[in-house]
């Protein structure tokens, strides 16, 4: 499924999207692929697979801890996309890959899109690829017709936060505060407002992620946006409880009490 | 060519690789350092605390008994002999005033081998900032003294655990606190790596080292140097001594990188040995593997402990400006105590390297005027060069430190 064709989906039946994310290859690669089903089963709008790298600037302890486990334990770029490619017509949510440059420029951008096309992933975010290194891999990616996502940030000025929007196919991943991921307490007005602001001046969804890891803050951050995205939060639920027997009717309970 | 162009890139290397959360705070110490750069103020007072406080400008020594031994004319560009004892606090100073022009209420830095980090800690102290300095474990543990001189000086150390708990990992976890804590924080690197602007502001306040060298080796001599020798890390004494004689073409450069346990060991020979990626927000040359996840680099000289290189070396190298080798750690001692013995001049493990290349270079270069840069004086080093040769002494090899293996394979 497209990204767009979930938002229109989301938006008949009133909804926000519950996006979840997960590092592929954590705790082992054999887990990523169960995961995945159960997060779609569980309700999860669209799923976002962080590719892991060695150096992750924009991530906390949690996710740093995680990735660092599953290159520990052989995790790349081709794993990634051979496990993505066996759940191609078995999940009917669109996912998206979350890495940072050096693995995705490594592996070389034409062919990172063709794997991605044959394993029918929608969506690319660059952590550490702002739009002004941006052109030619945007030109490719509409070429693939993968989406490109974005970052906005509480720092971006409105119009830095608008040339953004425009480079973003699929949604706006906007950042709550400034910081790494893993959980935090942001203030919601200020968000609502920004968000507010950036919303009059675009069509493309706007998804808020980093330091969200409450029912309550799903539910509230919803309220004034498109869609919630959870990390950090699930990749800890993940930590803890993946060695237990009916690990993954947890994870799926777990999810379902996140997001409804 | 204009070199950094617009959008900071030297040549196909340099530009901005960053979370978005970064790219205001670049922008703004962009423009902030286009208008400070030709400010007299400003640079009468970098250039008021380079000598009255760091002690600039440094001797150019004419090393007449390596000279001889060598066959050639060796000039040494004493920046071992600026307080603090490296050439990191031109560049500390030189930042320090520029976060005191933006305004900024707090300093923090990242330091390999502790020689930045003490830089930043006393300029802090002086110019009465609070200041946090990221050091990876393994780091602290070879350069115990540095740590507690860091401590001294009122700043705060933070242990990194992560990745190979060096340098690179240092970086790393500065980025993640600026990211953080953009508003009032200022970052101030400490080598010619890291997002545009960056390499070229560390550049400028280092480039100090070359233009006196050139002015000295005038009056000295009565004409350039044939070669120029530096160790190259990340870049910062390299480029400093380089860049002013960039148009100078008879001048050849020459970058010594560590080839620790040997080049097809581990090693930090990033320009040697790596291939174009991007790290700490900069295309250049990255030691790494096939699937783009970086390697471990290792060095004996913590400073040099880096898997990239600042994009500038990447330009010269893609240009043919200059000429990068490498010499081992094994070598780098031979460097350490030659200089030591013959000169009575003790130095830093990093400068070690090109001390070292100086016996190579000799077999091709007799006669020729050839300027080194002493970036730091090997009082630090102590400990690991009596742990190094204690060890050889008992029969363990040339690989020195145990730990340090165990630290290179992969993740």
């Amino acid at each position: 499924m497209r990204i767009k064709d979930k938002f229109e989906q989301l938006r008949r039946e009133n909804r926000k999207a519950f996006i979840a994310y997960v590092p592929y290859g954590f705790p082992t690669e054999k887990h990523t692929k169960d995961i995945i089903l159960t997060l779609a089963d569980a309700g999860a709008d669209l799923i976002e697979v962080g590719i892991p790298f060695s150096d992750p600037l924009a991530d906390g302890p949690v996710i740093q801890a995680a990735t660092s486990l599953a290159l520990e334990r052989g995790a790349n770029v081709s794993g990634a996309f051979k496990c993505l490619g066996e759940l191609k017509g078995k999940i009917d949510v669109p996912l998206v890959i979350m890495t940072y440059c050096n693995p995705f420029l490594s592996f070389g951008m034409d062919k990172f899109f063709r794997q991605m096309k044959s394993a029918s992933v929608s969506g690319l975010m660059v952590v550490d690829l702002p739009i002004e290194e941006s052109k030619e891999y945007i030109s490719l990616a509409r070429k693939f017709d993968i989406d490109t996502v974005f970052f906005v940030t509480p720092k971006t000025p409105i119009s830095r936060a608008k040339k953004i929007a425009d480079c973003c196919r699929g949604f706006i991943y906007y950042i709550s505060v400034t910081g790494i991921t893993g959980p935090q307490d942001f203030s919601y007005g200020s968000l609502a407002s920004r968000i507010k602001r950036l919303r009059k001046l675009t069509k493309v969804p706007i998804c808020v992620g980093f330091g969200i890891h409450t029912h309550k803050q799903v539910k509230e951050v919803g309220a004034f946006s498109d869609g919630v995205i959870v990390g950090s939060e699930i990749v800890s639920f993940i930590k803890n409880y993946s060695c237990d027997k009916n690990f993954l009717d947890k994870l799926k309970n777990y999810i379902g009490q996140l997001k409804n | 060519m204009k070199v950094p162009n617009k959008r900071g890139y030297f040549g196909q290397f340099g530009g901005k690789f960053i979370p978005e959360t970064l790219t205001c705070c670049l922008q703004e110490l962009e423009d902030t350092y286009k208008k400070v750069k030709n400010d007299k103020k400003f640079n009468e007072e970098v250039a008021y605390y380079l000598k009255e406080y760091a002690g600039r400008p440094t001797s150019l020594y004419f090393a007449d008994n390596l000279s001889k031994l060598l066959g050639m004319k060796v000039y040494l560009k004493r920046e071992d002999l600026l307080h603090t004892g490296a050439h990191k606090i031109n560049n500390a100073i030189g930042q320090i005033l520029l976060a005191k022009f933006m305004g900024k209420k707090r300093i923090i830095a990242e330091t390999g081998a502790g020689q930045h980090g003490v830089a930043v800690a006393t300029v802090a102290s002086l110019f009465g900032y609070p200041c946090e300095v990221y050091m990876g474990e393994e780091d602290i543990r070879r350069q115990r003294m540095n740590v507690f001189r860091m401590k001294i000086l009122g700043a705060r150390v933070i242990p990194v655990k992560s990745g190979s708990r060096t340098l690179k990992d240092a970086c790393s976890q500065a980025i993640r606190d600026w990211v953080t804590n953009v508003g009032d924080t200022y970052y101030l690197i400490g080598s010619t790596v890291g997002p545009y602007p960056y390499p070229l502001i560390v550049r400028d306040f280092q480039a100090v080292i070359g233009q006196e060298s050139r002015r000295q080796i005038l009056k000295k001599e009565g004409r350039l140097p044939d070669y120029l020798v530096a160790c190259v890390g990340g870049g910062s004494n390299s480029l400093g001594l380089f860049y002013p004689f960039f148009n100078d073409k008879g001048v050849k450069f020459i970058g010594v990188e560590a080839g620790g346990f040997g080049l097809s060991g581990f090693n930090a020979a990033s320009l040697i040995k790596g291939r174009v990626g991007v790290l700490h927000g900069a295309k250049s040359y990255v030691l790494q593997d096939k699937f783009g996840q970086i390697k471990n680099a290792h060095s004996i000289a913590a400073g040099l402990d880096y898997p990239a290189v600042g994009p500038e070396h990447a330009f010269y190298k893609s240009m043919n400006r200059a000429r990068y080798t490498a010499v081992t750690d094994k070598c780098a001692i031979k460097g350490f105590n030659l200089l030591s013995q013959v000169e009575g001049i003790i130095p830093a493990l990093e400068s070690s390297h090109a001390v070292y290349y100086l016996k190579k270079l000799a077999k091709k270069a007799a006669g020729k005027i050839v300027l080194v840069c002493l970036s730091g004086r090997g009082d630090k080093d102590l400990e690991i060069v009596q742990e190094y040769i204690n060890k050889r002494a008992k029969g363990q090899g040339a690989r020195g430190k145990g730990n340090r293996e165990k630290k290179g394979e992969r993740r």
